[in-house]
């Protein structure tokens, strides 16, 4: 490993009390994840709405055509509608994705009415703030697209598998980035004990003052 | 122990920016300061800080084998009822430690009294085991440290050959943090180079995407399965967050093993008093709840010991809420007064302890308290935090040490 500092063996050290070598290089967290997964990322672009898109698209050279972006932005709205995750209230899903990016579920109908209908009932969800298309053209596969919502500090796509800084620009992303989330509509939106089941740690429950970055859960 | 004034390596800053030490000056001050450092003999080291650090490793097992089968002592833990069993089997099936980090008060005579163990989460271990590493052997090779110095610090190959003897070769490890914080961070990048290191695969997730898969299995940011989690987040935390009903269920293997919710305490403290009164390493501790009862004349079976320490405790004191971090919550009272407070007061509503007060000794103006890390069940290194405050906190100066005569 070239982050090894190593020292020559020392004659005659009786009792010798440190290390012969030690890890000197912080590398950061991008270090330290699966090898496996790095031919697995594939090219991918977001777009903040439609006409951003379509003006990319003017550019030469590019994988996708003014086309895909019409195809594959209608694709996002209806996945957007099918599987965006969808809460009970507007207070859990601002919780989740910050303040006013929430919306009452378009599915659900009218909302004086839909206490009435069955099937998931009045609910919440996020709204839809732009899409990311991915290229599998190199393996042998198409364009495809995820819609991108917000979170409370950056952007990512319904399942929230893969968060982002931004909606716009362009770089490589894990082929999973496109797999689509399991079907919210119609189903029973998430209460606060479902929500749970991803991000369930950290909250730092002992501090009475959240602790978040800045103090870091160590000692 | 004396603390000497030596000259700073040049651009020795330039070279810790490069390899990724980044918070050696925090909130405007000097963290890592090599202005000075200290220096112990071997005889200091090893009689008054090595030996001393594995028996309190051993008597805090040996607390921890007493209380997780005590429903009186979980309960005054504060360990939430619904995970007894979780913790009690932690211990049961042997699980193994990885590390701690003793905070001992030592002037360089006598015996080291501990102050409180940071067995669950220590950090400032990057410093301790590379830094700190690299600051003496430049010192010596360019002749301000004599030819026959040596530093208290096996860290590095000591967790290394730890990581290689509780897992199987290959076996793949998470580490979990807060990755916006790079003291954090730093800590677990640290641990993860000695697992690779000892032949294991070690993969960084963030906490907060930590999920659990439709099997109950925990899953990490990108759905893998996690087989060994190594989290930098307190246990008295994990057992109240909402994902707390996952954890025993999921099969995971924990680093830190969860009876570490016992030894990361402050009601440690006043449990090894109770189990070894009068050990010199030990400065006599009780719950404050157990103080008062002694006051209003109640009969408990902490009323002698108190009674005994009572003189002692009104010279000077210390109390601590049970669950605390960075020296949050810490109060010290000498002669009947308040004398000293930690500005943060984040924990101090939950069960506190009290402690008879250790002076620190002064050098310069500033409190060292010593950092024995434990690795395994052996005492393996040393850093040294000092302050101009007597409440040691995470802003505190890092100090490198060496050995010499």
């Amino acid at each position: 490993m070239t982050d090894l500092a190593d020292r020559p063996e020392e004659t005659p050290a009786p009792r010798r009390k440190r290390s012969r070598h030690v890890a000197l290089l912080l590398a950061g967290a991008a270090v330290l994840t699966l090898a496996a997964c790095e031919d697995d990322a594939v090219d991918a672009q977001a777009f903040p709405d439609l006409n951003s898109c379509i003006a990319a698209a003017q550019e030469d050279g590019l994988w996708f055509t003014e086309e895909d972006c019409r195809t594959q932005f209608a694709a996002a709205e209806q996945t957007h509608l099918e599987t965006a995750p969808r809460y009970e209230s507007r207070e859990l899903c601002e919780e989740q994705h910050g303040a006013g990016a929430c919306g009452t579920d378009p599915a659900a109908g009218d909302p004086a009415t839909a206490q009435q209908q069955g099937g998931g009932g009045f609910s919440f969800m996020p709204l839809l703030v732009g899409y990311m298309m991915g290229s599998m053209l190199s393996r042998g596969g198409g364009v495809f697209s995820q819609p991108m919502v917000r979170t409370p500090t950056g952007y990512s796509t319904p399942s929230g598998n893969q968060t982002f800084a931004s909606n716009s620009g362009s770089g490589r992303v894990p082929a999973t980035t496109f797999n689509r989330a399991p079907t919210t509509m119609g189903q029973q939106p998430m209460s606060r004990a479902q929500v749970a089941q991803r991000g369930g740690f950290g909250a730092g429950a002992t501090a009475r003052t959240a602790t978040g970055g800045a103090r870091g859960f160590g000692g | 122990m004396q603390k000497l004034s030596l000259p700073e390596r040049p651009g020795w800053r330039d070279r810790a920016t490069e390899l990724g030490f980044t918070f050696a000056d925090m909130g405007g001050e000097p963290y890592w300061d090599e202005t000075s450092a200290y220096r112990f003999t071997l005889g200091q080291i090893e009689d008054d800080i090595e030996a001393p650090g594995a028996e309190l490793h051993a008597m805090c097992r040996q607390a921890v084998a007493h209380a997780v089968t005590s429903e009186e002592w979980l309960t005054r833990l504060e360990i939430p009822r619904p995970y007894w069993d979780f913790v009690e089997r932690s211990w049961a099936n042997g699980e193994p430690e990885l590390y701690g980090r003793f905070d001992l008060a030592y002037d360089g005579k006598g015996p080291a009294k501990l102050l409180e163990y940071n067995a669950d989460t220590p950090t400032s271990l990057y410093e301790s085991a590379s830094f700190q590493w690299l600051w003496f052997e430049e010192s010596r090779d360019a002749g301000v440290l004599g030819p026959n110095t040596d530093q208290f610090n096996r860290i590095h190959e000591a967790l290394a050959e730890r990581w290689a003897a509780i897992c199987a070769p290959g076996e793949n490890v998470h580490f979990a943090a807060d990755k916006d914080n790079p003291e954090d961070y730093a800590t677990v990048e640290a641990l993860a180079w000695a697992a690779r290191e000892g032949g294991l695969g070690a993969h960084f997730t963030p906490l907060s995407g930590i999920g659990v898969t439709d099997k109950g299995q925990l899953a990490d940011d990108q759905d893998r399965v996690i087989g060994t989690l190594f989290k930098l987040y307190p246990w008295e935390d994990m057992l109240r967050d909402d994902f707390a009903p996952n954890l025993q269920p999921s099969g995971a293997r924990f680093i830190e093993p969860p009876w570490k919710a016992v030894v990361s305490n402050k009601g440690l403290l006043p449990l090894l008093w109770h189990l070894f009164p009068n050990h010199p390493n030990l400065l006599p501790a009780f719950f404050q709840a157990d103080i008062e009862a002694a006051r209003r004349g109640e009969q408990t079976p902490y009323a002698a010991a108190i009674a005994e320490a009572g003189p002692l405790l009104a010279g000077g004191h210390v109390t601590k809420p049970i669950f605390s971090r960075e020296g949050a919550g810490v109060v010290i009272h000498e002669g009947g007064r308040e004398t000293d407070r930690a500005p943060d007061d984040s924990y101090s509503h939950h069960p506190h302890v009290v402690q008879a007060l250790a002076a620190l000794p002064d050098f310069d103006g500033f409190h060292p308290v010593l950092g024995a890390w434990i690795v395994g069940e052996d005492c393996v290194g040393l850093g040294v935090r000092e302050d101009r405050a007597r409440i040691t906190h995470n802003l505190s100066r890092f100090k490198p040490h060496f050995i010499e005569g």
